[in-house]
């Protein structure tokens, strides 16, 4: 059973994590992984393997730093004008595992925003965190986009 | 509504100049019906691998020209190429993209049709009437009435008449040959994933960015910095493999030197000698390619081996529809939706007999480029929505691609230039002018 104070510091970690994206602070954002942490956008539903199969994203800490920097970069073109994001983070079910990694399942919603076109993207994502200090960092997060498979719409601030 | 275009050759071809071609071509919706008709209704068309199609009953599901298809594998073994609509009241039948059934079954009536099309049941057969013939195949799924393989690749055409496959694709086989050629079992698989990207963009746009090798040094710039900024090695995933890809982008005039641009006829294009100075070239260490290279050795013996790995050709358009890349096991398949819409749909193969590693490579690469987060890609589809939003918003007739006019030169087969021409997009509007005033191209 998890106390329901580790509970509100698991809830509280997820927000800043979802307030920092939208904030425009990618830097910062990223500060929040380990330095071997993994973000593993699956490209297929129940998707078990990034090696065989395709992925949206599959990168370690150093490569999301070349896309934070791109981001924050004013040449990339994908992001002129600067797309905003509204993320909205739910349904969160916290355990813990034996070696007392914290695992975090939730559901979000992703309202993005850019040059008057608006996008929603939207599924279940689990973060896999490990304690540091009074708080935690990400060791594995995976994102599972409700329409994963199937075309879709360019994605160009992380989830 | 499909229009009935009526364009003389006179009028096509005034819209393509030596050094332009009138904004119409991607602007109109009447000149992308016309295509349809012309282009996509009268050429050999790609829609399919047979690793897609195993077994009898296996399917796949595409577009030819203006219509949804499916590619089915019968219980003959052969392949077909059946429009996706029930001859009874026109319902679409087949609503996913791939998989295997006995049957195509539609559910409105319960009509159901084998994979080579022809009508297997209906029920309550005694209410149809006696003229009700259920071999007649205007009561079966419409065949389209040309499929040929070549190497495992299925081509098809809507016209009644086609000139055989190989006029139309045959300089440039030796590019799908080569492909076949790196698997050391001499056999590749299409893999299971891939990309669909859309964008709102003429189909061409999408061929002209692929044989334009002077762009990728503004347009991924942003890319090519940070990849630059990060050191080598830092990355533990994939032996650098993203970082270098994004990094390979950043051309400069060291990079250029030598390579060439080939326009063949039928608007084929490819780059070629892309890595002498380079560019995407193997690391000194790589392991994993020994091992590769060493199962082609004593699949090929060494010479033959040699000279398959040193085909370094890049962006191998086989007009109107396919993009090779061989060396990193890729493909793309323009799909064209309407004039200013495009699936562009991105596929990597397995090399039987080579290491794992090799397909996980062609994974990461496929990933890299074309996934819906890719750093490269994006940029690019930006850039030809840009380019389609400006030709629909702005009436000024001409489009420039004179870049490299008079430094062009005709070569064996074709036409040869340096790099930073735009020889290859001539030569694609050469050809698509040909066919769309009803000539051969």
């Amino acid at each position: 059973m998890i106390d329901l104070e580790t509970r509100a510091r698991v809830q509280d970690f997820l927000f800043e994590e979802a307030r920092r994206l939208d904030a425009g602070e990618f830097e910062a954002w990223l500060d929040l992984y380990e330095e071997d942490g993994i973000y593993w956008m699956p490209s297929q539903r129940g998707q078990t393997d990034p090696l065989n199969v395709a992925s949206i994203i599959y990168e370690d800490h150093a490569i999301l730093s070349i896309r934070v920097q791109r981001l924050l970069e004013a040449r990339a073109l994908v992001l002129t004008p600067m797309p905003y994001t509204t993320h909205l983070v739910t349904n969160v079910v916290v355990s813990m595992d034996e070696d007392g990694l914290v695992k975090a399942a939730s559901a979000f919603l992703c309202i993005s925003m850019q040059g008057g076109e608006q996008k929603i993207f939207a599924g279940r994502q689990t973060h896999t965190l490990a304690p540091a200090g009074d708080s935690y960092l990400i060791r594995h997060k995976r994102v599972d986009l409700v329409n994963a498979g199937s075309a879709l719409p360019l994605m160009t601030i992380p989830i | 509504m499909h229009t009935d275009p009526s364009l003389t050759p006179e009028e096509i071809r005034a819209m393509v100049r030596p050094d332009s071609v009138h904004r119409r071509a991607y602007a109109d919706p009447q000149i992308f019906d016309l295509e349809m008709q012309r282009i996509y209704g009268r050429q050999w068309i790609y829609l399919a691998h047979e690793s897609q199609l195993k077994k009898p009953g296996a399917f796949f599901r595409t577009r030819l020209a203006q219509y949804e298809v499916i590619v089915t594998r019968h219980t003959d073994d052969k392949v077909y190429v059946l429009h996706n609509r029930c001859p009874h009241r026109g319902a679409r039948i087949c609503m996913t993209d791939s998989g295997t059934s006995r049957l195509l079954n539609c559910p409105y009536h319960a009509w159901s049709f084998n994979p080579d099309g022809t009508l297997s049941t209906v029920p309550h057969r005694e209410s149809y009437p006696a003229s009700f013939d259920m071999t007649d195949p205007k009561y079966h799924m419409e065949r389209v009435p040309h499929v040929e393989t070549y190497r495992g690749f299925i081509f098809a055409t809507l016209n009644p008449d086609p000139r055989p496959l190989l006029d139309q694709i045959g300089p440039m086989t030796d590019i799908i040959d080569n492909l076949i050629d790196r698997a050391p079992d001499g056999e590749v698989e299409i893999a299971d994933s891939s990309f669909s990207l859309v964008y709102k963009g003429n189909w061409k746009l999408h061929l002209e960015n692929a044989a334009d090798i002077f762009h990728p040094t503004f347009v991924h710039a942003s890319s090519v910095g940070a990849a630059r900024r990060t050191p080598a090695g830092k990355s533990k995933m994939d032996q650098d493999q993203v970082r270098t890809m994004l990094e390979a982008n950043g051309f400069g005039k060291d990079q250029w030197e030598g390579i060439q641009l080939k326009g063949l006829a039928n608007g084929h294009t490819y780059m070629t000698n892309f890595y002498r100075k380079g560019v995407v070239a193997h690391q000194a260490a790589d392991p994993v390619f020994d091992r590769y290279k060493a199962a082609l050795v004593a699949a090929h013996g060494p010479d033959k081996a040699d000279a398959v790995l040193a085909v370094d050709r890049f962006n191998n358009i086989i007009y109107p529809n396919l993009v090779f890349n061989a060396q990193h096991q890729q493909m793309r398949v323009t799909v064209p939706l309407s004039h200013d819409t495009t699936i562009i749909r991105v596929h990597c193969f397995r090399l039987k007999g080579a290491p794992d590693e090799m397909f996980h490579r062609a994974i990461r690469f496929l990933s890299t480029l074309a996934s819906p987060a890719s750093m490269i890609f994006s940029d690019d589809v930006e850039m030809l929505e840009r380019t389609q939003a400006g030709l629909d918003l702005d009436p000024s007739p001409w489009v420039d691609f004179s870049r490299g006019l008079d430094t062009e030169t005709a070569g064996e087969g074709g036409q040869i230039s340096g790099v930073a021409s735009e020889m290859p997009m001539r030569n694609q509007f050469k050809a698509w002018a040909a066919l769309m005033a009803g000539e051969a191209a």
